[in-house]
């Protein structure tokens, strides 16, 4: 049962808090999430750690050609934040989805990672920006790609009763990189996504230098589609290698069945048309031609 | 379990309160402090009935611990505007036909508020983005829309 | 055109500064001295006998003040709606419900609850309560539940079917359809929707010493409901007060009678605790665990002649009556009249009932059973329009009820704006370019559709209506209204008291009103069917012309002229021909407080008549008609044939109101009844798992729009006087839901060329119908 709720003003007073409290205590930023789980049962806990006033992570920064968003950035501060639209659009875009307006104002970017939800939409665009969260831990930092956060449904590798992810940064988009962000739902709010895709790509003299396409809920977590990205290496910006590549995505996916947001048969339909979309919006936004 | 004592300022007032760590804003200010204006819809972050403007941002009370309020500044609508000088919101939902059942009808002032505080120029998009959180059974959100931007064009002209 | 000082104006509604600053009062904000918490316990199976209920760990807890069990509480059969004080003889309400029963018929099912000091008290005690099921087996569509494999849900005349089969029979279909030229037949398949209201059930009870209760609730129904708690825990009705305080947050027929079981649980929990209890649903409480609106299968055989006039209709219904009764017999009896109300067809049958079903009961919610009826009605309009080639407005135009035509109501068709509406929508949503809209290969389709309807403006002939109310001029000559009719944010505490003050003669500011108090205003049915403004109102215009008819009289005294010429005007009496203050030589006087005056306020008669004892006290006791509002709706709408998502761009909504009281309440009824049948057509649904459980349980799982998925709504209003309204009203109410999910359909097929015979049209279902047609058309 709750006994205390603390406003640490550090990292290190936060993470030595966890450590004296041998998994008696928990992490809380925005809490949208967790003051769910808690009242249902589903999450006890004896403290709650809030780190929404540590200074250090409650910026949105630039350094060294790496961009950081600290733990305590919301949604709406990133979904608004120009320097995240215009390096990493699919990120303004995806915070912009999440929830609702007041959910925004609170819940996290890097909890919305934690708290490892299959589809959830900052995850899924930060993993095509290719972000590496750091670990903050009493021994010190780690670093370990969004994409590896992952350990099954619903399930982080994080643990909030130890561990602290006190930032996650990916690099500055060059000029000619793009990304964008699509996303399938039954109602433009208060809605989980069907289907959610992040796409970045990079080009060159009309041709695709690399690309990242990352898509949910086809399995675990927020999922990468190598096959379909190997199409677009080095291939020439066509409606045809587009469509190539997003039929390609099918060889990975796997949505389930869901009686609530489609059918495994029709997620699998739709899922190319949305990395097609995808796909033609960030080669826009990376200064490629429009189709 | 052992009470804390919360510090925070309600509708410009300074409030000190013992409180359980596990309280929710929306029961601290519905249950101890009697402010009833916040509406508890659905308890769960899905109908912004219980909106209110916490560090000048619109939260759903239902979700934030009362522990997060300490030493921030909130805002209900028992704080809104006055019967001498009602806020422009709350003229235009009066009497633009934005109010029908009512129990919507705090959390979308706070919704409106929290945003034409910072625009008074907002586009329509952004107005619909904003109030999306607040669920509205009775009206069809036309209305509420309309009185949204009525407001927004009456600050603009105070300004 | 008389002009009028008070209706037809949009003045500011008269609870807005209460609800726009937070004070109305609602009953989830209330607070009794001692008040304790209750909390229901409800079956985790779909159908069950309960072998035993242990409570004697719950009653230990130290909090817990009462604990309610089938053992302990009321053992009167009853029915949550007020079908059980209401329905017209030989017509008889079907009881099928305890407060809490030994046998549970639903995911949700009441099977204990718990009063204690605080919620979390209550909620804890609810875990510690032991029950031990026994499982039955379960049935969820209803025409299973008529075959004879079905389990028994409730006894009944014909398998699992509440009351009564609903049969209307007009000249002589089989004949119609003989000398039909086309005939086209469907099947439609209507999913359960909720109402959502914005506050939940809620009631709190108190139960005095001396055995008076007193309950706050939402009801829409005050004084039916103080019938059933008083029938439902034997105290003679003078002793039971049930109040709104004084505002419900929406409705749309959820609590027509109790609450779902808020009032008579908080009862009960009151007598047992002898302290005043409150019962507040949660949101996932009241959407597994209050009525829904009836889901189940309408077929309609339509047949016309070749120049396009309808000739037979026969219409038939089988409804998903949920586990217990509620308005399952009346609920197709409406929508069988509604759905032969709309067109002049010679020869029509209906045939319509209800079954019972392992799922949440089904009851009233806005429009009740006319959406049912329309969605599948207006399909086979177009499939009609479209098999004999002719353009649908046409067809409609060709066939829509005329004022005067006989039809199967049992009153008169007295007035029809309809043409009228089908023009004016026509004509906003651009009805010309209606085939014309897409290039050819485009992804993205749009298309146009409509559809037209009428509804109720009361409850009868579907169950009883009369309606009181009572208007009282004050000692200063302000008035006060009492009317029993609740004001679940249609604006009924506006409009009632526009009438009154328009029918007085002062302006609206002296009017205040009490209402939807059972101890202070006369019997009332309560705020349904669109009744309100049309019954209620009725019932306060004959109450305030009796005022005024007093005031006049004692008036004419005191002028020593006859009543007749006297005027009241902006609370001044003077003769007519003479307005206030003119001197004119020779015309009547009255003499008060010692001097001679040509006009008397009514604050100075009011006081006059006060000190020689008397008040004027106006009483109307009526029995309304009824009348047919009218409406057409029209849609565009766009699909993504990728994404198989359709959205709607615009709706054109014109209806026909009668007399508009309130212009801007009107439009905001139709709004929100759009906004609620957009829902219908495309994306609400509550389905059931293999268990039995509801899916979608929440708002973030139940897909009712947000404000971010409203399309343009443009409303329209078309004033066709109704002779029996008040000032020619009529209802408007529930009118926006009913044609909007068949405009669209009907879009959707006129972008598509596919008839979706099932709502809502979701993505999968949009995706399984393009798949089909793309293997027909390789
Ligand atoms: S009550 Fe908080 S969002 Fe519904
Ligand atoms: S006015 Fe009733 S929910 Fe908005």
């Amino acid at each position: 049962m709750l006994q205390d709720y603390l406003f640490p003003e550090t990292v290190n007073e936060a993470v030595s808090f966890l450590q004296d409290h041998e998994g008696q205590a928990r992490i809380i930023a925005g809490g949208t999430d967790l003051m769910l789980d808690i009242p249902e049962g589903k999450i006890e806990t004896n403290y709650l750690v809030d780190i929404s006033r540590i200074p250090e992570l409650r910026e949105i920064t630039m350094k060294d050609d790496l961009i950081y968003i600290g733990a305590a950035v919301t949604h709406n501060q990133v979904a608004s934040s120009e320097l995240i639209q215009k390096n990493a659009a699919a990120l303004a875009q995806a915070a912009g989805y999440v929830g609702s307006h007041q959910i925004r104002n609170a819940g996290t970017v890097v909890g919305n990672v934690c708290n490892a939800q299959p589809a959830a939409d900052a995850a899924v665009a930060l993993v095509a920006l290719g972000a590496t969260a750091e670990i903050t831990t009493p021994a010190g930092q780690e670093y370990v790609p969004v994409e590896k956060m992952y350990a099954g449904v619903g399930r982080s590798t994080i643990d909030s009763t130890s561990q602290l992810v006190t930032r996650v940064s990916f690099p500055v988009a060059q000029k000619n990189q793009g990304t964008a962000f699509v996303r399938l739902h039954q109602r433009n709010a208060l809605a989980l996504p069907m289907l959610n895709v992040a796409v970045m790509v990079t080009l060159e003299n009309g041709r695709f230098l690399w690309a990242r396409i990352c898509m949910a809920p086809v399995g675990p977590g927020p999922m990468r589609t190598l096959g379909a990205e190997e199409v677009l290496k080095g291939a020439e910006i066509t409606p045809e290698v587009i469509e190539k590549a997003a039929q390609a995505v099918l060889e990975h996916a796997n949505p389930r069945d869901s009686a609530l947001r489609g059918s495994k048969e029709y997620r699998t339909s739709v899922l190319p048309v949305l990395v097609r979309r995808a796909l033609g919006q960030a080669v826009v936004d990376a200064g490629g031609p429009s189709n | 379990m052992s009470l804390k004592i919360l510090k925070f300022t309600l509708n410009g007032d300074p409030i000190e309160i013992a409180i359980s760590p596990d309280e929710m804003l929306i029961d601290v200010l519905r249950d101890k402090l009697e402010l009833t204006g916040t509406k508890k819809g659905c308890g769960k972050g899905e109908c912004g009935a219980c909106t209110v403007i916490m560090n000048g941002e619109a939260v759903n009370s239902c979700l934030v611990p009362a522990m997060k309020a300490s030493c921030a500044v909130v805002e209900t609508i028992e704080g809104v505007g006055s019967t001498d000088e009602f806020h422009p919101v709350q003229e235009t939902f009066m009497d633009m036909g934005a109010i029908q059942c009512g129990f919507c009808t705090p959390g979308m002032i706070m919704s409106a508020k929290a945003l034409l505080d910072r625009n008074t120029d907002p586009t329509s998009k952004e107005i619909k983005k904003s109030l999306a959180g607040n669920i509205c059974r009775c009206t069809g959100y036309v209305k509420i829309k309309k009185a949204v931007q009525a407001a927004a064009e009456k600050m603009r002209e105070k300004q | 055109m008389k002009e009028y000082k008070v209706i037809g104006k949009s003045v500011r509604r008269l609870d807005a500064v209460e609800k726009a600053t937070g004070t109305a009062g609602f009953t989830s904000d209330m607070k009794l001295p001692g008040m304790l918490y209750g909390k229901v316990l409800r079956s985790p199976h779909p159908h069950a006998r309960i072998v035993s209920i242990d409570t004697s760990e719950a009653e230990k807890l130290p909090g817990v003040k009462a604990v309610a069990t089938h053992k302990n509480t009321s053992r009167e059969l009853f029915n949550t709606s007020a079908t059980m004080t209401f329905t017209v003889p030989p017509m008889q309400p079907v009881l099928d419900q305890y407060i809490f029963d030994n046998v549970v018929r639903y995911v949700g099912d009441e099977v204990a609850a718990v009063a204690a000091t605080s919620e979390k008290i209550a909620e804890a005690a609810l875990k510690l309560i032991k029950v031990e099921y026994e499982l039955l087996p379960t049935v969820y569509d209803p025409k299973e539940a008529m075959t004879t494999e079905a389990p028994v849900i409730h006894q009944c005349e014909m398998k699992n079917v509440p009351g009564e089969v609903i049969q209307i029979p007009f000249g002589d279909v089989e004949k119609g359809f003989a000398e039909s030229d086309v005939i086209v037949e469907k099947e439609y398949k209507l999913p359960v929707v909720k109402q959502a209201q914005m506050e939940t059930q809620a009631a709190v009870a108190q139960v005095s010493l001396d055995g008076k209760i007193t309950v706050w609730c939402t009801t829409q129904t005050p004084h039916p409901t103080k019938m059933i708690l008083a029938k439902l825990f034997s105290v003679p009705e003078s002793k039971v007060r049930v109040l709104n305080p004084p505002y419900i947050g929406g409705g749309f027929g959820v609590r027509i009678g109790c609450s779902a079981k808020a009032e008579p649980i908080a009862v009960a929990l009151s007598m047992l605790a002898k302290k005043p209890v409150k019962v507040v649903y949660s949101r996932e409480e009241d959407f597994i665990a209050s009525d829904t609106r009836h889901a189940g299968y309408v077929s309609v055989k339509l047949g016309a002649k070749k120049d396009g006039t309808f000739h037979a209709m026969h219409l038939k219904a089988t409804l998903n009556g949920g586990a217990y009764c509620s308005f399952s017999v009346e609920t197709p009896g409406v929508l069988g009249c509604m759905g032969l109300a709309v067109y002049r067809v010679p020869n029509q049958f209906y045939y319509g009932h209800s079954a019972y079903t392992n799922t949440t009961p089904a009851g009233a919610m806005r429009g009740f059973g006319n959406p049912q009826a329309m969605y599948a009605i207006e399909s086979t309009v177009d499939m009609m329009a479209e098999k004999l080639g002719i353009d649908p407005l046409e067809l409609r135009l060709k066939n829509i009820m005329q004022v005067g035509d006989p039809w199967v109501l049992p009153y008169k068709c007295g007035s029809t704006g309809l043409a009228e509406c089908i023009e004016k929508g026509a004509k906003s949503i651009g009805w010309e370019n209606r085939g014309k809209l897409n290039k050819p290969g485009a992804k993205k389709l749009r298309g146009i559709g409509m559809g037209v309807g009428t509804h109720v403006s009361n409850a009868w002939p579907f169950c009883g209506d009369y309606d009181n109310a009572y208007v009282t001029i004050q000692q200063d000559g302000s008035v006060h209204l009492a009317s029993g009719v609740p004001d679940m944010g249609t604006g009924t505490s506006t409009t009632l008291p526009q009438l009154t003050a328009e029918v007085v003669g002062v302006s609206l500011d002296r009017v205040s009103m009490t209402l939807a108090d059972t101890a202070s205003t006369p019997f009332d049915i309560g705020s349904h069917a669109s009744r309100a403004l049309y019954a209620a109102g009725t019932a306060v215009v004959e109450a305030a012309r009796d005022a005024r008819r007093q005031v006049l009289e004692y008036a004419a005294d005191l002028f020593k002229v006859a009543p007749e010429r006297l005027v009241l005007e902006d609370s001044v009496i003077f003769p007519a021909g003479q307005t206030a203050g003119d001197d004119c030589a020779g015309s009547p006087v009255c003499t008060i407080g010692g001097k001679e005056r040509k006009s008397i306020t009514l604050k100075e008669l009011a006081y006059d008549a006060h000190q020689r004892n008397k008040q004027f006290i106006g009483v109307g006791r009526i029995v309304p008609e009824n009348a047919p509002p009218w409406h057409a709706h029209f849609a565009e709408v766009e699909v993504d044939t990728e994404l198989c998502q359709v959205r709607v761009l615009r709706v054109a909504a014109v209806h026909d109101v009668g007399k508009a009281i309130h212009p801007v309440i009107c439009e905001g009824q139709i709004e929100g009844g759009v906004l609620q049948g957009i829902g219908y057509a495309l994306s609400e649904e509550i389905k059931y798992d293999d268990r039995g459980r509801q899916l979608e349980n929440s708002f973030h799982k139940y897909m009712l729009p947000t404000a971010d998925d409203v399309p343009e709504i443009e409303t329209g209003l078309v004033e066709a006087h109704e002779p029996s309204g008040p000032f020619g009203a009529k209802g408007v109410g529930e009118c926006g839901l009913v044609p909007t999910a068949p405009a669209i359909t009907n879009a959707i097929y006129n972008a598509t060329g596919i008839w979706f015979c099932e709502i809502p049209v979701t993505e999968e279902k949009m995706f399984r119908a393009l798949k089909e047609k793309a293997g027909k058309t390789v």
